[in-house]
C-alpha cells in the first residue's frame, strides 16, 4: 500500500514549490450518508462510523481507501451517543443515554442492554478491550466498570469496579490507556492501561496549569489533552490555555514525568502522530509544527507552515495528479468549496493521523512529505537521522537518504559534514544488526528463566547473514534492561504501548528502562533517548513468536494484527552506500579523486568502528581511485596496513592498475599469495617471466592446474636455453606422461634448435 | 698508487665535490672544486686527490661511458666515487688504518654521498642549477660548504668523523623505517591525512606523519619520502629537538659559526680564484652576499607555543619571509614546496605546500596553519594517543634469536634489530656481514647493468669465524640478511630459522621450496 502511494505521490510534488510538510492527499474518504448526524470513529477498529436513526455505516480507515464502500448493521431506533465494535468484531454497543448501553450480537441478532444501576451515575463512555479478564470498559462518573461478556448466557458480567470520580476520560485503543480526569479544575489523572498484558494502575499525577489571575482557576477540558503515541512510548500532552504551552508528560510504568513543553500560537489545538513524528496542529493558525521528540531537543523539525491538500484539480490548473477516471473527475466538481478549506470548523482530528470533516463528512488522512522536510534543511546528518527514523514510507526514506548523501558528495561539502552524515547512516544501519543479534540471543534466555508469560507478542528478528532485505519492523532494544536488573530500585520500566493494526508499524516489546536521578527527581533525559535511538530500527518481519517478558511485570500492550505488512526500512547497509552513492559518486566526479578518496576512508573508518563488513567494490573502487591519480604510495600504505581488507577482487584490480606502476603490481601478486589463490598466483608469476620461480613455488604449494605449455612458452620467451631445458625437465621429472605429450616433443625441438644455433 | 700527498693525520676521511666542466684551462683548475673538506687542505692537496679522481674517471669511460669508475681500493685508501649529477662528483676518500674498526662497505660509503647529495638537493635544488644561476660559484660553494659541514657535524665524535663502518650492516641508509600499525589505527591515520589535506582546500598538498623516528604516513613519493623523512629524522623528530643540546653540538655551536664567517678555506678559495681569475669580480664568500640557508644546522628549530615547529635563523637575515616557513623542492615533480611542521608529543606532521599555489606566504601559511589546527587538532590528539598505546617501545621490532635486517626496495623501507641489540653481536659477525653485504651488493649491481629489467632472487648463506650463519636472501626487490649466532651446526637449521622467520614476520616474502 504504501509503496503504492508514495510512488504517486512522488511523481506529483517534486518541484511543484509548494510550501508544506505535511499534506492531505486528495480525494478523500466520503462518508455522508443521509439521516446521519454525526461520524464517530472507532479507533479500536479503526472504523469511521456514521450513525442513522436504524442504522450504523461504517468505512474502513486501514488501509486508507477513498474508495472504500461503507458496511451497515442496523440497530433499534433511539438516539445513539456513542458506538463501538467489538474488538472480534461480533459484538456492536450503541450508547443510548447517560444511563443505558445496548449491545448487539451482529450473529444471532440477539440484544440486550446495561443500565446504571443508580440514578445518579452517568455513563461517560465505554470502550472494547482485548484484556484477559473483561472485553468491555465502562467509564461513569462513579469510575471504571470492566465487565466480561459470555457468548454462552449472551450477557456481560461485572468482573471488576475502580472506584474514582471522573469528570471526563479520554481513551485511545492504540495506547490502551484510559485517563480519568477528577478534581475541580479536572486536572488530576488517574491513568489505567488495560490491554492483553493485564490491567496496570499508573500513579495519580497532577498537571500543571497557569492561572491568569489570582483568583480564576480555569478548569481542564477534554479537548486540551491528548494521549500520543510515538516511538513505541506513551505521552500526555496537555495545552495550557493560560501558558500558552503544550505540556508533555511520559508514561512510566511507575511515575508520571514531565518531559517538557512546547510553545503554542494558537487558541486551538490538535494534535496527530504520523509515522511517529508529532504533528501539533495550530489550528487558528492554520498551520502544523512537527517534532520528532525522538531527538534530545524540543526544537521543531521545521519551520511552522499550513497544511498542504494536495492533488486537489483546481478551476485553473489541473493538479499534475493524473486522473484518471471519469469516477474522480466527477467527484472533482462535487468538492465544493467550503470542502477544501484547511483547519475547517467541522475538522475533527482523530488518533492517529486522520482528520474527520464532519460538516462536510470527508475523512482525510495525514501525510508526511519527506522530500520537502528533506529539502528544507541544510542540516544533512540532522535530516538523514530524522530519515532513517520514517517507517511508513520507509522506501522512499531510503531513496531520499541515498540521494541526499550522494549529492552532498557531487557537491563536495566539507569532508567533516559527510563524515558526520556516513556517521548517522551507518550507525543506523549497526544498530539494526546489533538489535537484531542481540534480540534473537536473549529470547532463548528469557524463555528459560522466566516463567510468567501471558502477552503474546510480535518480535522481529533478525536474519544473521543481515539480510536487509525490503522489511521492516521495529525492534527491541534491550541493552539498557540489564541496568534495570542491577539496579532495579532507581531504574523505571517504560510504560509502552504499541499497535499494529495502523499497519504501519509492526512493533514489539519494548523494555526500556530510565535512570532516575533520586536527588532532583529529575529524569535522566538523554540517557533514555539514546537507549531508545539505538533501539529504533528495522528487519524482516519475523513470525509471530511466543516471548516472555523479562524478570518483572510486563508493561507493554501489543496487539499484532496485520502481521504481514510487508513495509521496508529506511536503513542503509554499506552495499547499498557503494552501489547507490560512492559508484555514481565515482562516475561523474571523474576529475577530483582525493576528495573522494577522503570520503571513503571516513567510511571506512566508522564501517570498521562498527565493526562492519565492507564490500570488496568499495576496496577496488578506492585502488582505482588512488592508482588513476597516480598516488601509488598512498595506495602501497592502504594495502600494508590492510585498510584494504585483502580479496580476489582487490587482488586483481591492484594487478590491473600496476600496469604502469610495478610496485602497485607486486602488491597484488603479493596479495594474492596471501590469499593462497595458489593459481592465480603462479599463472602470473609465469607470465611476467619469472617462470622458475613459479614452478619452485607450484611445486611447492602443489598447483597443478597451470598448463605447462604455459612455463615452457615464457622460457622459450626468455630466449635462455638452459633455462628452457630446466622447465622441460622439471614436466618430464613430475609430470607422467609429459613426455608423450605434444609440448613436450615441439619444446624439445626448440632447444635443439636453440642449442645448435648457439653452437654455430 | 702515489697518493703521497693526502695527510694521514687526524683526518682519515676526505670528501670532495668537484665540476668536471669546470677549469677546464690549465691554470684554472681550483675552479673545479666545488667543496673539499677538510678545507684546511693546502690547495695542491686539494687538486692531487681530485686531479687524481679526474683522471680515472676518464680512463674508466673509454670503457663505460654509463657508469665511470665507482670504486678505487689502494693499498692505503678507498676512494668512492659517486657521479651526483652528470658532470659533478662526489668522491670519498677512506683511509685503509690498522685500526680495528676501519671496514668499510663501499655501497654505505656511498650510501653517505647519496644522502647528502640527495638532501642538499631538496633544500637547494641541483648543483648545476646553482651553477649555472651563478657560473662564478660562490653560491654553490657557500651553500656546499655549509650544507655538507652541518652534515658532516652528525658524523663526528669527540675527535673525529666516524664514518658507518662494518658496525652498521644492519642498517640501511637511504630508507624510511615505518610504524607497524593495525587496521584501525591506520584508519584513524588515515582521517587525519585527509583532514590536513582538506586544510589546503583545493590545492594538492602533501604531508608526512611520523611517530617518534618511525613514518607512520605519507603522501610523497618514496624518493621524497626519504628524503624528508631523512631530514625530519635529523632535525625535526622530538628525539632530534631534544638532542639539540647533546655533548658534540654543545661544544661545537660556538665553533662552528665564527669557523664559518671567517672560514678558512672559503675566503682563501675566494681569494684564490679572484686571483686566478682576475676578470671575476671580487667576491668574499663567506660574506651576507650569499644567503647561506643552513637547514642541517643544529638547533634551529624548535616547538613554538602553537605547536608548529619553527626555524628561527632560517636563511639570512636579509629574506625575511625565509625565516617563517623554509621551502623544499620535490624530487618527483620539482615543486617547490613549503614544510610546515608540527609537533604534538611524539607525534610530528610534515606538510607540503607548493609555493605557487600561496601569494602572500606569510597570510597564506599562517592561514593554512589555523585551518590544520581547526580541523585536525582533535585528530592529531586522538591518533598520537592510539599510537603511544601501540607503541612497543624502542625494541618492539627486536626478535629474539635474531638480529636481521629487512629491506624493501620497492617501497625504500627497511626494519632491522634495534641498534642496541645489534652490539650484542661479536665483531667476527658482523665483519663477516659486511662481507656478505659486498657481495650481494656486487651481484646487485651486476644484474642492474645486465640490463634485464628483471629481480633476480638470491640466497647467500656463509659460515663465520665463530660459527655464526650470516645469511643474505633477496628475493623480488625485497633483502633479507640475517645473523644467526646461537644457531646450530647445520645449514638445514640455519634455513629452517630463516623460513620460520619469513613466515612469520615477511608474509612468507622469503620461503623458497
Amino acid at each position: 500500500m504504501f509503496g503504492k502511494a508514495s510512488s504517486s505521490q512522488s511523481s506529483g510534488f517534486c518541484g511543484s514549490g509548494a510550501l508544506s510538510h505535511v499534506y492531505i492527499q486528495y480525494p478523500p474518504l466520503r462518508c455522508t450518508v443521509s439521516g446521519s448526524r454525526n461520524l464517530l470513529y472507532d479507533d479500536g477498529n479503526k472504523l469511521l462510523l456514521a450513525p442513522t436513526s436504524d442504522r450504523v455505516f461504517s468505512w474502513k480507515t486501514v488501509p486508507f481507501d477513498p474508495h472504500v464502500a461503507p458496511s451497515c448493521d442496523s440497530i433499534n431506533e433511539g438516539p445513539v451517543l456513542l458506538v463501538r465494535y467489538s474488538l472480534d468484531s461480533k459484538l456492536l454497543a450503541v450508547q443510548r443515554s447517560d444511563h443505558e448501553i445496548q449491545i448487539w450480537n451482529r450473529e444471532g441478532g440477539e440484544t440486550f442492554s446495561y443500565k446504571c444501576r443508580s440514578e445518579s451515575d452517568h455513563i461517560l463512555g465505554f470502550f472494547w478491550t482485548d484484556s484477559p479478564t473483561c472485553d468491555i470498559v465502562i467509564v461513569k462518573t462513579s469510575g471504571l466498570e470492566l465487565l466480561a461478556y459470555s457468548s454462552e448466557s449472551k450477557s456481560l458480567t461485572l468482573v471488576e469496579t475502580k472506584k474514582i470520580n471522573v469528570s471526563w476520560y479520554i481513551y485511545t485503543h492504540e495506547s490502551r490507556l484510559v485517563l480519568l480526569a477528577s478534581g475541580m479544575q479536572c486536572k488530576s489523572f488517574t491513568g489505567y492501561q488495560i490491554s492483553s498484558a493485564g490491567i496496570i494502575r499508573l500513579p495519580r499525577f497532577e498537571v500543571a496549569m497557569a492561572k491568569a489571575e489570582a483568583n480564576s482557576k480555569p478548569v481542564l477540558g477534554a479537548e486540551d489533552v491528548h494521549i500520543v503515541t510515538v516511538y513505541g512510548r506513551i505521552y500526555c500532552l496537555q495545552f495550557d490555555r493560560v501558558a500558552m504551552l503544550l505540556h508533555s508528560y511520559r508514561f512510566y510504568r511507575d511515575a508520571v514525568i514531565q518531559q517538557g513543553s512546547l510553545p503554542i500560537y494558537s487558541n486551538r489545538v490538535a494534535v496527530s502522530a504520523v509515522d511517529n513524528v508529532l504533528l501539533v496542529h495550530q489550528v487558528d493558525a492554520k498551520v502544523v509544527i512537527m517534532y520528532d521528540i525522538f531527538a534530545d531537543s524540543r526544537a521543531p523539525i521545521s519551520a511552522p507552515l499550513p497544511l498542504l491538500l494536495r492533488g486537489y484539480p483546481r478551476a485553473a490548473s489541473m493538479s499534475s495528479q493524473s486522473i484518471s477516471g471519469d469516477y474522480e473527475a466527477v467527484e472533482a466538481k462535487v468538492l465544493t468549496g467550503t470542502e477544501a478549506i484547511t483547519y475547517g470548523d467541522g475538522w475533527k482530528f482523530l488518533v492517529p493521523d486522520l482528520i474527520c470533516d464532519v460538516t462536510n463528512g470527508l475523512l482525510w488522512k495525514i501525510q508526511l512529505d519527506l522530500e520537502a522536510i528533506s529539502a528544507s534543511s541544510s542540516e544533512v546528518p540532522f535530516v538523514l537521522d530524522f530519515l532513517q527514523r520514517r517507517k511508513s514510507e520507509a522506501n522512499k526514506a531510503k531513496q531520499l537518504c541515498l540521494a541526499i548523501a550522494r549529492t552532498m558528495i557531487l557537491e563536495q561539502r566539507p569532508v567533516s559534514v559527510v563524515s558526520r552524515a556516513l556517521d548517522v547512516l551507518l550507525a543506523s544501519y549497526s544498530q539494526s544488526i546489533k538489535a537484531g543479534s542481540y534480540h534473537k540471543r536473549t529470547k532463548a534466555e528469557k524463555t528459560a528463566t522466566s516463567g510468567v508469560s501471558s502477552a503474546n507478542r510480535t518480535n522481529t528478528v533478525i536474519d544473521d547473514a543481515n539480510n536487509q532485505s525490503d522489511a521492516f519492523g521495529k525492534s527491541v532494544k534491550r541493552e539498557t534492561q540489564t541496568s534495570s536488573i542491577e539496579n532495579e530500585s532507581t531504574n523505571r520500566s517504560c510504560l509502552s504501548a504499541s499497535d499494529s493494526e495502523d499497519n504501519l508499524s509492526v512493533e514489539t516489546q519494548k523494555f526500556d528502562s530510565l535512570k532516575l536521578d533520586s536527588s532532583s527527581g529529575k529524569m535522566d533525559w538523554d540517557h533514555s533517548i539514546k537507549a531508545e535511538a539505538s533501539g529504533a530500527a528495522v528487519h524482516q518481519p519475523s513470525p509471530q513468536s511466543q516471548i516472555l517478558g523479562p524478570g518483572s511485570t510486563p508493561l507493554n500492550a501489543n496487539t499484532s494484527e496485520n502481521q504481514d505488512s510487508q513495509v521496508t526500512s529506511a536503513v542503509i547497509s554499506p552495499d547499498d552506500l557503494y552501489s547507490f552513492v560512492f559508484a555514481p559518486a565515482e562516475e561523474e566526479m571523474a576529475g577530483d579523486a582525493s576528495y573522494l578518496v577522503a570520503i571513503i576512508v571516513e567510511f571506512f573508518r566508522r564501517a570498521n568502528l562498527d565493526k562492519l563488513k565492507v564490500h570488496p567494490n568499495m576496496y577496488v573502487l578506492t585502488v582505482q581511485l588512488l592508482a588513476r591519480s597516480e598516488r601509488h604510495a598512498e595506495l602501497g600504505l592502504f594495502v600494508v596496513n590492510k585498510i584494504l581488507e585483502p580479496s580476489k577482487e582487490v587482488a586483481f584490480q591492484l594487478l590491473e592498475s600496476g600496469r604502469q606502476n610495478f610496485q602497485t603490481r607486486k602488491l597484488g601478486l603479493d596479495m594474492l599469495r596471501q590469499l593462497s589463490l595458489h593459481h592465480d598466483y603462479v599463472v602470473l608469476l609465469a607470465q611476467d617471466g619469472y617462470y622458475l620461480e613459479a614452478l619452485r613455488y607450484s611445486r611447492k604449494n602443489k598447483v597443478n592446474s597451470v598448463r605447462p605449455a604455459l612455463f615452457l612458452e615464457a622460457a622459450y620467451a626468455s630466449n635462455d636455453p638452459q633455462h628452457l631445458a630446466a622447465v622441460l625437465r622439471f614436466f618430464s621429472d613430475f609430470i607422467p606422461g609429459f613426455k608423450n605429450t605434444s609440448e613436450h616433443n615441439t619444446y624439445s625441438r626448440v632447444l635443439a634448435e636453440m642449442n645448435t644455433s648457439i653452437a654455430a | 698508487m702515489g697518493m703521497s700527498s693526502v695527510s694521514t693525520g687526524s683526518d682519515a676521511m676526505k670528501l670532495c665535490v668537484f665540476d668536471l666542466r669546470r677549469g677546464q684551462n690549465e691554470g684554472q683548475e681550483l675552479d673545479k672544486i666545488l667543496f673539499f673538506y677538510p678545507a684546511d687542505l693546502p690547495f695542491s692537496t686539494q687538486l692531487s686527490v681530485i686531479g687524481l679522481s679526474e683522471g680515472l674517471i676518464t680512463f674508466t669511460r673509454i670503457f663505460s661511458p654509463e657508469v665511470a669508475c665507482e670504486v678505487i681500493e689502494a693499498e692505503m685508501h678507498s676512494h668512492v666515487f659517486y657521479e651526483a649529477e652528470p658532470d659533478i662528483w662526489m668522491v670519498m676518500v677512506v683511509e685503509k688504518s690498522k685500526e680495528s674498526e676501519a671496514i668499510w662497505r663501499i655501497e654505505a660509503l656511498r650510501g653517505v654521498l647519496k644522502e647528502v647529495h640527495s638532501l642538499f638537493v631538496m633544500f637547494h635544488g641541483s648543483i648545476r642549477a646553482l651553477l649555472d644561476k651563478e657560473p662564478a660559484g660562490g653560491l654553490i660553494r657557500t651553500h656546499l660548504y655549509y650544507f655538507i659541514m652541518d652534515y658532516l657535524s652528525d658524523f663526528l665524535t669527540v675527535k673525529k668523523l666516524q664514518l658507518p663502518n662494518f658496525r652498521e650492516s644492519l642498517k640501511q641508509r637511504g630508507t624510511v623505517q615505518m610504524l607497524t600499525i593495525g587496521r584501525e589505527v591506520a584508519l584513524e591515520v588515515q582521517s587525519l591525512v585527509k583532514a590536513l589535506e582538506s586544510s589546503a582546500g583545493s590545492i594538492q598538498c602533501y604531508s608526512l606523519i611520523m611517530y617518534q623516528d618511525l613514518l607512520v604516513s605519507t603522501t610523497l613519493s618514496p624518493d621524497d619520502t626519504v628524503n624528508l623523512f631523512t631530514y625530519a629524522v635529523l632535525r625535526l623528530s622530538p628525539h632530534a629537538l631534544s638532542s639539540g643540546v647533546s655533548s658534540w653540538s654543545y661544544l661545537r655551536k660556538g665553533n662552528i659559526a665564527p669557523d664559518v664567517s671567517s672560514g678558512p678555506v672559503l675566503p682563501n678559495s675566494g681569494s684564490a680564484l679572484d686571483h686566478n681569475n682576475g676578470s671575476h669580480e671580487t667576491s668574499h664568500v663567506g660574506d651576507h652576499r650569499y644567503n647561506a640557508m643552513r637547514p642541517l644546522k643544529h638547533d634551529k628549530w624548535s616547538r613554538g607555543k602553537d605547536g608548529f615547529l619553527v626555524a628561527d635563523v632560517w636563511g639570512a637575515e636579509v629574506d625575511r619571509s625565509a625565516r617563517t616557513c623554509p621551502a623544499i623542492w620535490l624530487h618527483q615533480t620539482e615543486e617547490r614546496m613549503y614544510l610546515c611542521a608540527y609537533q604534538h608529543r611524539n607525534l610530528t606532521l610534515i606538510f607540503l605546500v607548493p609555493v605557487t599555489s600561496i601569494v602572500s606566504e606569510e597570510q597564506g601559511i599562517s592561514f593554512m596553519k589555523q585551518q590544520i589546527i581547526e580541523n585536525a587538532s582533535l585528530k592529531i590528539i586522538k591518533v598520537e594517543e592510539k599510537l603511544s598505546r601501540g607503541w612497543g617501545g624502542e625494541n618492539a621490532y627486536h626478535v629474539s634469536g635474531y638480529r636481521y635486517l629487512l629491506v624493501d626496495g620497492d617501497r625504500s623501507t627497511s626494519r632491522a634489530t634495534p641498534p642496541g641489540k645489534v652490539t650484542t653481536l661479536t665483531k667476527e659477525s658482523l665483519v663477516a656481514l659486511s662481507k656478505l653485504r659486498e657481495e650481494v651488493d656486487l651481484e646487485k649491481s651486476r644484474v642492474k647493468w645486465d640490463g634485464v629489467g628483471r629481480e633476480k632472487d638470491l640466497e647467500l648463506c656463509i659460515r663465520a669465524k665463530n660459527n655464526a650463519w650470516v645469511i643474505a636472501r633477496l628475493t623480488r626487490g625485497k633483502e633479507l640478511f640475517l645473523v644467526l649466532e646461537k644457531a646450530n651446526e647445520t645449514l638445514l637449521y640455519a634455513s629452517d630459522a630463516v623460513e620460520k622467520f619469513s613466515n612469520r614476520y615477511c608474509n612468507g616474502v622469503f620461503s623458497v621450496d
